[in-house]
């Protein structure tokens, strides 16, 4: 399924909370919203719009056992997991070997990004465009991922009153990371903060999203998604 | 104190137990329960038809709501919304689960098939059901009943042809539309 289709993500996203999304295609759907932040938000946004239907039914009281019953299976499920936490807790030895060999996988990458990488070159990660238009923006980085640079093409329509705004997507349900603002007109360079370069590091996509002046105020998107990309590995 | 008031301050509290139960306090899942247990139940059985099986789907919504309580993040929407959702998808998920194969000779409760038929009024459901009602005034009938249909009974697009007696094709150009239009008047 496209990835950069809003409003057909938002028509699926309306299905799946009205319920009429069924079978194959409602299981694949939550796996998407699970891994994808900005579906799981239209999802949100449709909940809040339909759910005040459900609020017009009368209450209907619960039989006794239904509590009785929830109380048990929460009372096990809270034994299991402690259970779960004694047994990891019984290896430390095990976990303190598996630290050593990540922090010693990091520094062996590490070491080597460094030797490979050492032209400084811009290499283009991500293109921004509309499912038929032209290109709006390239985004590029520097071999060592340390400086974005985003380029304004043709693509771009200027909304006064707002900026665009570049967001590394996350893995899982995790809030995107701002990269910046993007540029209307020319380029725009910057050098990445180490929040953002971890952030750019897990991101599979980037977005972006239309916002205030200077870019939203929470450090969140709180504008429309107008795009999605694919990041590519440089 | 008018009644988008009160809605507000029920989904602070509901908000404030819900933390509690991400902290593992049971007092607060119990409070949560007596504060929505019904109103979940309600829609959980106009979708399932079967007590038995709606209050165990009920019972799965309340483990779910105390393995899931620190999920929940009160800036993305209000609590009640988040709690209602845990429970219609569970209830759709249970509805062509293996369960409701269990079920399917037990008594069937008599339901009205109607839609909206034996509902309360918007009122007590805040300002977001005061748009919504305002946007279900502006859909065709159809639409309206469309959605009514797959809301509250749970029916999927074959379920409404059936009953409505209309193509299918038609039943789902019917609730493509009436979603594109409530969207479009929520927004303004």
């Amino acid at each position: 399924m496209k990835h950069d289709q809003p409003q057909l993500i938002d028509a699926l996203a309306a299905e799946y909370v009205l319920g009429t999304l069924r079978g194959a295609a409602r299981r694949r759907f939550e796996r998407w919203q699970s891994a994808e932040w900005h579906i799981a938000s239209r999802v949100r946004t449709w909940e809040g719009r339909l759910m005040p239907l459900a609020l017009r039914l009368t209450p209907v009281a619960p039989s006794p056992e239904v509590w009785a019953r929830i109380e048990e299976r929460i009372r096990a499920a809270d034994v299991a997991r402690a259970d779960a936490g004694r047994r990891a807790a019984a290896r430390p030895g095990l976990r303190a070997l598996a630290a050593a060999l990540v922090l010693c996988a990091i520094f062996a990458g590490g070491y080597f990004a460094w030797h490979m990488t050492e032209s400084l070159q811009l290499q283009t990660v991500a293109t921004i465009k509309g499912e038929q238009g032209p290109v709006a923006w390239s985004i590029e980085l520097d071999t060592r991922r340390e400086r974005l640079r985003a380029v304004a093409l043709a693509g771009v329509t200027a909304q006064p009153g707002h900026s665009f705004e570049l967001w590394a997507l996350q893995p899982g349900k995790a809030a995107p990371v701002s990269l910046g603002v993007l540029p209307n007109a020319g380029q725009l360079e910057r050098v990445l903060t180490p929040a953002q370069r971890a952030a750019l590091a897990i991101a599979a996509q980037v977005a972006v999203s239309l916002e205030p002046p200077g870019g939203s105020a929470t450090g969140k998107p709180t504008g429309p998604v107008l795009f999605v990309a694919a990041l590519n590995r440089a | 104190m008018s009644d988008p008031d009160i809605a507000n301050r029920m989904d602070q509290e509901l908000a404030r137990l819900i933390q509690a139960c991400a902290a593992r306090d049971r007092q607060a899942l119990r409070q949560l329960y007596d504060l929505m247990s019904g109103q979940m139940l309600a829609g959980m059985l106009r979708i399932l038809k079967r007590r038995a099986l709606a209050e165990e789907a009920l019972q799965d919504v309340f483990v779910s709501i105390w393995q899931r309580a620190g999920q929940f993040e009160s800036a993305r929407g209000p609590a009640r919304i988040w709690l209602l959702a845990i429970a219609r998808h569970r209830a759709i998920d249970v509805l062509r689960g293996e369960r409701a194969e269990l079920y399917r000779e037990a008594d069937v409760e008599q339901m009205p098939h109607s839609g909206m038929e034996g509902l309360g009024d918007w009122s007590s459901a805040g300002r977001s059901a005061a748009a919504l009602a305002r946007c279900f005034e502006e859909l065709s009938g159809e639409q309206r009943r469309g959605i009514e249909l797959a809301f509250v009974n749970g029916y999927s697009h074959a379920d409404i042809a059936r009953v409505t007696g209309e193509p299918l094709g038609t039943i789902k150009s019917w609730i493509r539309r009436g979603l594109a239009s409530l969207r479009q008047c929520l927004e303004r």
